[in-house]
This record gives structure tokens, sequence and C-alpha cells, in this order.
């Protein structure tokens, strides 16, 4: 099952790097929105606090319009049959969430990247923090977006539904990550961060679990 | 039939039983609103115990009476002249305050006789706090349709039944309605009692997120048109979404800071959370509202049950 997933992962990698759809529309999409974060404040100074909160929404948007791709491109290339039939779904879902995550973890820090060297104000005083929040924010994006945008496929709604659908699901992770964030940002003892980091982790392993339990209903007709 | 009456009538005399009550504070709650605001009067209820007699020059004029509250403390109670007809009753309803400095009771008037069933005054909220038998229930039940709604999605998902996913989405829509009726009530008494529609304590979160999520998933069944990936992929979304749920519900209000009684920072005790901090003629008529509601909600669910029927026999006799 572990080789078909990471069958199902290389595949979808691969079609990737041939085309690199995906990853040119979503880094694009960054900067585009980065431009324009950077033309609305020009000259304004911000508060790391509030540039915190602009992160988090340029992750959460940057995923918005690009993890559902996975599972979309699967039922406009038809290939949905193919997939059921060749791998057990478990291993179906393995692959994608694994792709996904590759995906946001790049995407993600692509968006960092580009925002400490941009944004002047935005300085990060716990580093290792602050990289351990991002790679659980990551995380749990990955495993809860990934369900989400099979549901979507199989709806044949492409893009508009994914973000509503998948905000009321991501809204936990959300508030956790952003208040975790902050407190690396603006530097408070470790102590005050571990509530949200059990959030995230216990967050993570639920949605997971029921992703995992769930996806056969979704991917089978 | 009779128990559709009884309903209507149970449901309608407890609205008018939550409205009509009056709130009668003791020495105690009257004592602790002076703190808050010297000039302004609550309503109190006493029993007599002496006749009185006239207060002297330095004790201001009027009369002085010896008053006893519902906890059987005494106090002076001072009228500013000698108060006639007090004298048939043993005990009254008066709308007063609390006078710090002489440590006695301020009566403005007698509003009327001692109420044998009244509801208490919390400082704070005073005749706000009856907004406790609509909202409440309309919250309480918005997140048990939600669950009813998952548990019949994963019935459905276990036994392939459309009836099923049609009292699914059904208990969504009834709990969609709840949710829309307790945002608006909650609001409107949020811009009364704390000074805008709309603060982001954690429930206030809470009922958004459920609002949200009630949209999502209408939106989803009306964007597949087959009927069983609808009922498959609606199901699956309500099941994840109730893993996220709880938290938002039952979890973040009670460890954040917030508005609503029972958050963290509550102070006193939280009256609506623990069942010891509530008033007791309170909590039966709040949990027997809940009982009419729950019902109302079953019958809703039933009539939609027979309508649906009835549409599918139609359309059977038409093709």
């Amino acid at each position: 099952m572990i080789r078909q997933a990471f069958a199902v992962f290389s595949k979808d990698l691969a079609s990737e790097l041939r085309t690199r759809y995906a990853i040119n529309a979503l880094l694009m999409f960054v900067i585009v929105t980065l431009a324009v974060i950077m033309f609305a404040l020009a000259g304004e100074s911000m508060s790391p606090g509030a540039l915190t909160g602009m992160l988090w929404v340029v992750m959460f948007f940057a995923s918005m319009s690009g993890l559902s791709r996975s599972f979309v491109a699967e039922e406009e290339r038809g290939t949905t049959m193919t997939l059921q039939l060749l791998a057990t779904p478990t291993a179906v879902y393995l692959g994608k969430l694994i792709f996904n995550l590759v995906l946001v973890i790049v995407l993600n820090l692509f968006i960092i990247a580009l925002f400490l060297l941009t944004m002047d104000q935005f300085v990060v005083n716990q580093f290792g923090l602050f990289w351990l929040v991002m790679l659980l924010g990551s995380l749990g994006i990955a495993s809860a977006t990934t369900i989400i945008a099979a549901i979507i496929a199989r709806a044949n709604t492409k893009g508009t539904l994914f973000p509503v659908l998948s905000f009321p699901v991501l809204l936990p992770l959300l508030m956790a990550g952003i208040n975790a964030t902050k407190i690396a940002v603006e530097d408070v003892r470790w102590d005050a961060v571990w509530p949200d980091l059990q959030l995230l982790g216990s967050y993570i392993v639920v949605i997971t679990t029921v992703s995992f339990l769930l996806f056969d209903f979704v991917w089978k007709d | 039939m009779w128990w559709k009456i009884l309903l209507f009538f149970w449901i309608a005399a407890l609205s008018v039983i939550g409205i009509v009550t009056p709130i009668a504070g003791d020495l105690g709650s009257v004592a602790m609103f002076a703190q808050m605001d010297k000039a302004k009067t609550v309503p109190i209820k006493f029993t007599i115990v002496d006749k009185g007699r006239a207060a002297t020059e330095e004790e201001g004029g009027g009369w002085l009476l010896r008053g006893r509250d519902v906890h059987d403390r005494e106090a002076d109670f001072h009228f500013a002249a000698k108060p006639d007809g007090l004298d048939g009753a043993e005990g009254y309803l008066a709308v007063a305050r609390y006078d710090n400095e002489n440590h006695r009771v301020e009566v403005e008037r007698v509003s009327g006789a001692y109420p044998a069933f009244s509801f208490p005054l919390i400082p704070g909220l005073e005749e706000r706090a009856k907004i406790i038998f609509f909202h409440v229930p309309m919250a309480w039940m918005t997140v048990i349709a939600f669950l009813v709604s998952m548990w019949y999605g994963i019935r459905y998902l276990r036994k392939k039944d459309m009836d099923d996913d049609f009292r699914s989405a059904a208990s969504a829509g009834l709990g969609l309605l709840f949710c829309i009726l307790g945002t608006t009530t909650g609001s409107l008494w949020a811009k009364f009692n704390w000074g805008s529609f709309w603060n982001w304590d954690p429930r206030e979160t809470s009922i958004f997120v459920l609002l949200l999520v009630y949209g999502a998933y209408f939106a989803l069944r009306s964007a597949v048109e087959i009927e069983e990936k609808k009922a498959t992929l609606s199901a699956v979304y309500s099941i994840i979404a109730a893993a996220t749920v709880p938290f938002f519900i039952f979890i973040m209000p009670r460890i954040m800071p917030g508005l609503h009684p029972g958050s963290a920072d509550d102070s006193n005790s939280g009256p609506v959370m623990s069942s010891g901090g509530m008033d007791a003629a309170m909590r039966v008529v709040l949990y027997s509202m809940l009982a009419g509601y729950i019902v109302l909600y079953g019958w809703l669910m039933s009539i939609q049950m027979r309508v649906h029927r009835i549409k599918l026999r139609r359309a059977e006799a038409a093709a």
C-alpha cells in the first residue's frame, strides 16, 4: 500500500513537473497578492502582529487556489476510473495527501521567503518556533483540504466551492496558527504557545483520521 | 392531534411566563447594584417585620420600616412619607435602591404585592436576563439539529437509504432556521447589553462557524445533481465538519475569555453552564422551554418527511 501510495505521488509529481501548471500559477498568484498588499500598504507602517495576519491570509488563499488541483485534474483528464481500478482508495488518498503536503510546503516556503525579503517590519524573534508553527500549519492545511478537494472534484464544481467548504473546517487551525505565529513573532515565552501547539497537533490527527475513514465513500461510485 | 395543541399551549404559556414573571431582587443583589450605579432603582421583594415608625430629622425624615428579604436578611426600608395601604398584606414588591452610607433601602415606590414566583435580579442583566428562555433553546437546537443531521448522514453511508439522506437534509434545514433565529436574537440583545451587535465573543464565533457549515452544506447539495452522489458527498462533509464543530461549541467558549456566561474569566459562576449557578425557577422554565422546542423540532421533521413522501408518490404517479 505504501508502494502504491508512493506511485500515485510520483505520478502526480511527474505530471506536475512536466507542465508546471499548478506551481507556476501558484507562484504567480503569490507574487500578485503580495504586490497588491504592498501597493495597498505603501508608506503605512504595520505592526508585526498585523503582518502575521496578512501572512496567513496569503497562505490561506494560495492554498485555496491550488490544492484542489490534484483531484480536479483527474476528473478533467478522465483518469479517475483508471486510478480507481489500479490503486486502493487508501493509497490514492495517501499519495494525494503527500503531493498536497509537498506542494503546500513549497508554496509556504516561497510566501515566507518573499514576506521576509519585502516586508521590513516583519521581524521574527523566535525562528525555531516560527518554523515549527509553519510546518504544523502546512500539515494541517494539506490534511484538511485533501479530502475536501476530493469532494469538490466528485461534485464537478471546480474551484468556487472549495474555499466555502474549506473555511469552516480550517478555522480552528487558522485561529491557533495565527495565534502561535504572533507569539513567535512578538517573542513571548514558549509556554504561552503550548496550548496552540497542542491544538494544531490534535487537529492534524483528528482531521487525517476522519479523512482516511471517509475517503472510501467519496472515491468509490 | 391533542399533543399538537398541547405543544402550542406549552410553548405559548412558557413564553408568557418567561416574559411576564417579575424580576425581584434580594438585599444582596440590590446592594451589589448600588456599588455599580448609585442612582439606579431596581425591583426588590420583601416581607414586613414591624409596622414601622416615623424617622427622626437626623435619619432624613419620612418613614422607616423593618423588612426581610427572601433569604431572611433584615434591613430598614426608608419611605419618603408614611406609606398608606401597607397594612393589608405582609409582603410587597418595591422599586428601590440601596443606600450604602446609611445601610438602608431607599424605597421609591411600592409597585405591587409580594410575588410568589419571580426571577432573581442579576446585576448587569435585570429584565434582559429573560432572553435566556428564547435564545438559549434556539442555540441548543442549532447544535442538536446539526448532530441529528450528521447521525442520519452516517446512517445513509452505512445503509444507502435515501430516506436517511432526506432526514439529514431536513434536519440541517431546521438547524439553519434555528441558527439564524439564535444569531439574530443574540445579536439584537448584544446591542442593548454589550453595546454592539457583534463582538467576536467565542460563542458568537461558534454560532458563526455553524452558520458557515450549514451554508456550505447546502451550497454543496445544490452543486451536485445526481441524488446518490449528493447524498454521499453531503454526508461526508457533515461528518468532517462535525470533527471540528465540537471544538467551537464545547471547548473554545469555556477556555477562552468572553462575554457569555461560562467563559474562562466568568467570575460569577456562569449561571447558564453550571446548573448550580442558576435560579431554580429560571432553570425550570428554561428546561421546559427546551423540551417544547425539541418536540416542535420533531414535529417539523415529521411534517417535512410526510411532504417528501407525498411528493415522491406524485412523481411516481406522474411517471
